[in-house]
């Protein structure tokens, strides 16, 4: 840790001054009722007593986290993450952050099912609304594209999907790198699906209706098609890759910019990168899955 | 030139799939944002077709960003 100078101490004590003074003087700023005549005035002298104290406190952490900080570093990307020795195999790191997403996302499988379930009631509050929102978002959506009696598990496993995707990119805030940023991990998504179109194909129309379909309407297509079979899992997996990769250089560009400093900020630009975008990239994923599984089985 | 320098080139040059995929998304936008004044109450529809448009339309911006950066990182020794 280095000792600050004499500027950068006063900076310190300033701005921790500035902080604690502006937060003090906001609760002592009375605000009125709701419908009163002095509401607008007060409400907006206390916002900016807030957003002064917020200011100072942020400065003040981010001068002392300063001082303990060695040099400034690069930006480092790298296609693949570093490699790790388990049992006389290499295995990469995303494998291992993946491992540990699917553990933590089982426990919580468990607690829900052996506390949470039998306590649910007729009409939804709370957990039991969320959940009941999420899992029926997902399951009207795949009948909705395919429907049918046999859905149940397709509806399933793409909700798994949904919360490993989530739970993959959460996992970003904690500092280690995503394994949807990963091309080997996005690409096994991509080869599930293809499994099941081809799966869905064979058992709609047996292997010879599944290959027969190569060749409409004339033999010499056959070539092409084969090539936007194979297109269709690379397309998914590469699509997935890039939106993820490109999130997590954002972030870490964020992170190298403001060194010091980056408390706060990252996890706002968090809940778009590391929530929504991820959503987004699944429902682009398994529209496209249902659409071309839809399409296998006619 | 130096090696570097021409991996330097093609990166960038890859990236250039980014027009096609901007000039795409806008004229999607503006085709939508015309189909949403015209008729107010399909907008819930109109906005989910529309985000599944762009997500797709941007796929070929990320394929040309995907390269770029197979190239920057393994083509470098």
């Amino acid at each position: 840790m280095q000792t600050p100078s004499a500027g950068k101490l006063a900076a310190i004590a300033l701005s921790l001054l500035v902080g604690i003074l502006a937060l003090l003087v906001r609760r002592r700023v009375a605000l009125p009722a709701a419908g009163e005549a002095g509401y607008a005035p007060a409400k907006k002298k206390r916002r900016l007593f807030m957003m002064l104290g917020v200011l100072g406190l942020w400065l003040f952490s981010g001068l002392v986290l300063g001082l303990f900080r060695v040099e400034r570093e690069t930006l480092e990307v790298t296609i693949s993450p570093a490699r790790v020795e388990l049992l006389g195999i290499s295995t990469s790191t995303s494998v291992i952050v993946a491992w540990i997403v699917i553990a933590a996302l089982a426990v919580f499988a468990i607690l829900v099912r052996v506390l949470a379930i039998p306590r649910f009631q007729e009409t939804p509050r709370g957990l039991q609304l969320v959940l009941e929102t999420a899992v029926g978002a997902v399951s009207d959506f795949t009948k909705g594209k395919f429907g049918g009696r046999r859905n149940e598990a397709l509806a399933a496993y793409f909700f798994a999907l949904a919360a490993l995707f989530v739970g993959s990119a959460f996992v970003e805030l904690l500092g280690l790198r995503p394994p949807t940023t990963d091309l080997t991990m996005t690409l096994s998504y991509a080869l599930i699906t293809f499994i099941l179109i081809n799966y869905t194909g064979i058992r709609k129309k047996g292997v010879r209706g599944h290959l027969a379909n190569f060749a409409k309407p004339n033999a010499l297509v056959t070539p092409f098609k084969f090539l936007s079979e194979i297109a269709i899992p690379i397309s998914l997996a590469c699509r997935l890759f890039g939106n993820m990769l490109g999130g997590m250089i954002v972030v870490d560009l964020v992170y190298m910019a403001l060194g010091a400093f980056s408390v706060g900020i990252p996890a706002v630009l968090g809940l778009y990168f590391n929530a929504f975008h991820p959503l987004i990239q699944f429902f682009i994923f398994i529209n496209l899955s249902l659409t071309f599984i839809g399409e296998a089985a006619e | 030139m130096t090696d570097i320098g021409m991996i330097a080139i093609g990166a960038g040059l890859a990236v250039f799939t980014g027009v096609g995929a901007g000039i795409g998304m806008g004229i999607a936008t503006s085709k939508a944002v015309d189909a949403v004044a015209r008729q107010p109450e399909a907008s819930g529809k109109i906005n989910s077709l529309l985000i599944l448009g762009l997500a797709l339309t941007e796929s070929t911006a990320i394929y040309g960003f995907v390269t770029a950066l197979v190239m920057i990182f393994t083509m470098g020794r």
